[in-house]
């Protein structure tokens, strides 16, 4: 392989890990967006996706197989399962803690992040469960690089899910009402928005795209388990705060940025793939101190 | 009145409980030091259960130098404050000799207590090379140390003609320790190791590794750590087209692995140590011990029965029960047939020649390596 090629084939292998970031990410952005919360709960609703979709598509298999039909349906499922379980979260714990100290809201989301793990490990001992798909390695030779028809549907997909979101914010009725939420709540309550629906639909939206993720996550890599979601939340985070967290452009740029950056890192001469998140850290670090808003951020971002 | 009588027919029990426990001068006590307790209660209960099949079977056969075998367990507890306290009530009950050790951090304190008091010790399963160093002479290590599954490895991957190795580690003590073992022995040899690599453990994504893995075109990988992230790391190279040969290490022999990479852990090569079902000369000893256990023996099973067979030859070659004249006949022991291969020692007491062996996947099964 020319050094062309390993760079091309990183591009490829950075653009795929980027959207599952970008998806992830854009839950942590919606949610900060919309009532200033870091919700550290997010990556456990992606591995909660992964569960949900690795159940349904056990009972699934038996009638329309474990192929693109069967993914497709627990996906579904799972999104709609964990965008639920999402909304009741948010009013179980969060709605309460509303009016307390924003310090209080973020203890209560690391809480509803140990509960859902723990009580997951509990269930699957913590074993590691096998995601077995009926999905073959076949895909296209671009030269060198090689991608597999797998790589390129879920890329697709989430783009897919990205412009969707992207259209139902700035072209409908409820998306505009979330916009006209993160700016200024009290307002929209005197122009007669029904606030707390808006904001349990944002809840309902950033989970359901996190199962998502954390579905394709599960065929793609072919394993599960209860702290799949605690690195890629920390990395999703890390991506919303690269793109300016709270804007939605923002968390899809920064999670493909974050992948980009990681696959790259590792092919920096002299040093190994153990220094990749060093180096991806090491730029979000640098980020912060020359533009703590973010790429696509506000100037007036509000400090934790 | 009452009380007293009550406390003088316990005490009475108690002496009758102790003397049914109280081997007679003619028995030969063997101590078996285990974790019958706590987290690798399993292993450990393992282990006894096949130590006591092989002091029965030496017993019916007429036991040794005309000697019953009795046994008695002290719970190591894989803790080596648990162990140092069951090491002690051994040498305090004057066991003739002791099979036991599995975790190697129990087994480390009591090495210096058994070689104070100048007992035999026969170890079946602990393996760490701390081991060795601090052995004080009457401890003979009859698993196959991490030194050994590098042999194995190097030989392996000499056998298919490998030129240029690819190793992965996760950066803990173990796979690293058997990762800078094989890099050394492989340059060692004038051979090339043209990438040595970190992964983090947990992390998904294993495509910038495997990308920068293809583009130094080894002839083969070899995967240190445990099977979890192993199975990513096979999944992977596989998918990205990588079609030369994968070896990974004993931590992840695991069924879970072929479970998890699928078809892509076809053909991979696994090292193992010698569990009974890869073991041909373990056929009878597998039935004995479901007929007298109702299960299947364990991963240590069949060394531990090894470990007290040993022993009982090495005291009916000493002659007699003469600690030390035990120990020289342990040290001289010249290819002992066990189940789980051939032992001989080296001058370290650890084995002379590996035992671990080489598996390979097929059709969704390890399978031994021909």
């Amino acid at each position: 392989m020319s050094i062309q090629d390993i760079l091309l084939q990183q591009l490829a292998n950075g653009l795929i890990l980027g959207s599952f970031y970008a998806l992830v990410a854009l839950g942590y952005t919606m949610v900060y967006g919309i009532i200033k919360l870091l919700n550290f709960a997010h990556g456990d609703l992606y591995m909660l996706g992964a569960f949900v979709g690795f159940i349904a598509l056990s009972f699934l298999s038996d009638y329309i197989g474990d192929g693109w039909a069967g993914i497709v349906c627990s996906m579904v499922l799972s999104m709609i399962a964990v965008g639920l379980l999402g909304v009741l979260i948010q009013r179980i714990a969060y709605v309460p803690m509303l009016s307390a100290p924003r310090l209080s809201i973020l203890i209560t989301a690391l809480a509803v992040s140990m509960v859902l793990y723990n009580g997951v490990m509990a269930f699957t001992d913590g074993q590691y469960l096998a995601f077995t798909t009926d999905l073959n390695y076949e895909g296209v030779q671009l030269g060198n690089v090689f991608v597999t028809n797998t790589q390129m549907v879920l890329v697709g997909s989430s783009l897919l899910l990205m412009i969707v979101l992207y259209l139902f914010v700035h072209k409908t009725l409820y998306g505009k009402a979330m916009r006209a939420i993160a700016i200024d709540q009290d307002a929209c309550r005197l122009m007669g928005i029904n606030v707390n629906k808006i904001i349990a639909l944002t809840f309902f939206i950033g989970s359901s795209l996190a199962a998502a993720a954390g579905v394709m996550a599960g065929t793609y890599y072919g394993s599960i388990h209860f702290f799949m979601g605690f690195i890629i939340g920390l990395k999703a985070f890390t991506a919303a705060v690269i793109g300016g967290i709270g804007s939605i452009p923002g968390a899809m740029l920064g999670g493909l940025l974050l992948g980009l950056l990681e696959a790259f890192g590792t092919q920096i001469p002299f040093i190994g793939t153990e220094w990749k998140d060093v180096f991806s850290f090491g730029i979000l670090i640098l980020l912060l101190v020359f533009k703590p808003t973010g790429i696509l951020g506000k100037t007036e971002i509000e400090r934790m | 009145m009452k009380k007293t009588l009550i406390l003088s027919s316990l005490g009475a029990l108690a002496g009758l409980l102790m003397l049914g426990n109280v081997a007679s001068s003619a028995d030969l006590k063997i101590g078996i030091m285990v974790p019958t307790t706590g987290s690798e209660a399993t292993y450990g209960k393992d282990m006894e259960n096949a130590i006591n099949l092989a002091a029965g079977e030496i017993n019916k056969a007429g036991g040794v130098l005309g000697m019953k075998i009795v046994t008695m367990t002290g719970d190591a507890a894989c803790d080596p404050q648990q162990a140092t306290a069951a090491a002690s009530k051994l040498v305090s009950a004057n066991v003739n000799g002791v099979v036991g050790g599995y975790c190697s951090g129990a087994t480390l304190p009591t090495m210096k207590i058994y070689g104070d008091a100048n007992i035999p010790l026969v170890i079946p399963a602990a393996n760490s090379t701390k081991l060795i160093g601090i052995n004080p002479g009457n401890a003979f290590q009859i698993n196959s140390t991490g030194f050994d599954q590098v042999k194995t490895a190097v030989s392996l991957f000499k056998a298919k003609g490998i030129n240029k190795l690819a190793i992965v580690h996760q950066g803990d003590g173990y796979s690293e320790d058997l990762a800078k073992l094989t890099r050394e022995k492989w340059t060692a040899m004038g051979k090339e190791v043209v990438a040595y690599e970190v992964v983090n453990k947990g992390e998904q994504d294993q495509s910038a590794l495997v990308t920068r893995i293809k583009s130094k075109a080894p002839d083969a990988v070899f995967w240190t750590a445990y099977y979890a992230d192993g199975a990513m790391v096979i999944k992977q190279l596989r998918q990205a087209g990588y079609r030369n040969l994968i070896a990974v290490g004993d931590g992840s022999n695991s069924p879970k692995l072929l479970k998890i990479a699928g078809k892509a852990a076809e053909g991979v090569y696994c090292f193992s140590n010698p569990t009974v079902e890869y073991l041909p000369a373990a056929k009878a000893f597998h039935a004995n011990y479901k007929a007298a256990y109702k299960q299947d023996p364990d991963a240590y099973a069949a060394l531990s029965y090894d470990g007290m067979k040993l022993l009982a030859d090495a005291i009916t070659r000493a002659g007699s029960t003469d600690k030390a004249a035990i120990i020289k006949a342990l040290a001289a022991t010249k290819d002992f047939t066990g189940i789980a291969g051939p032992i001989s020692f080296t001058d370290k007491n650890t084995l002379a020649r590996s035992n671990f062996v080489i598996l390979v996947a097929k059709d969704g099964k390890w399978i031994l390596n021909k």
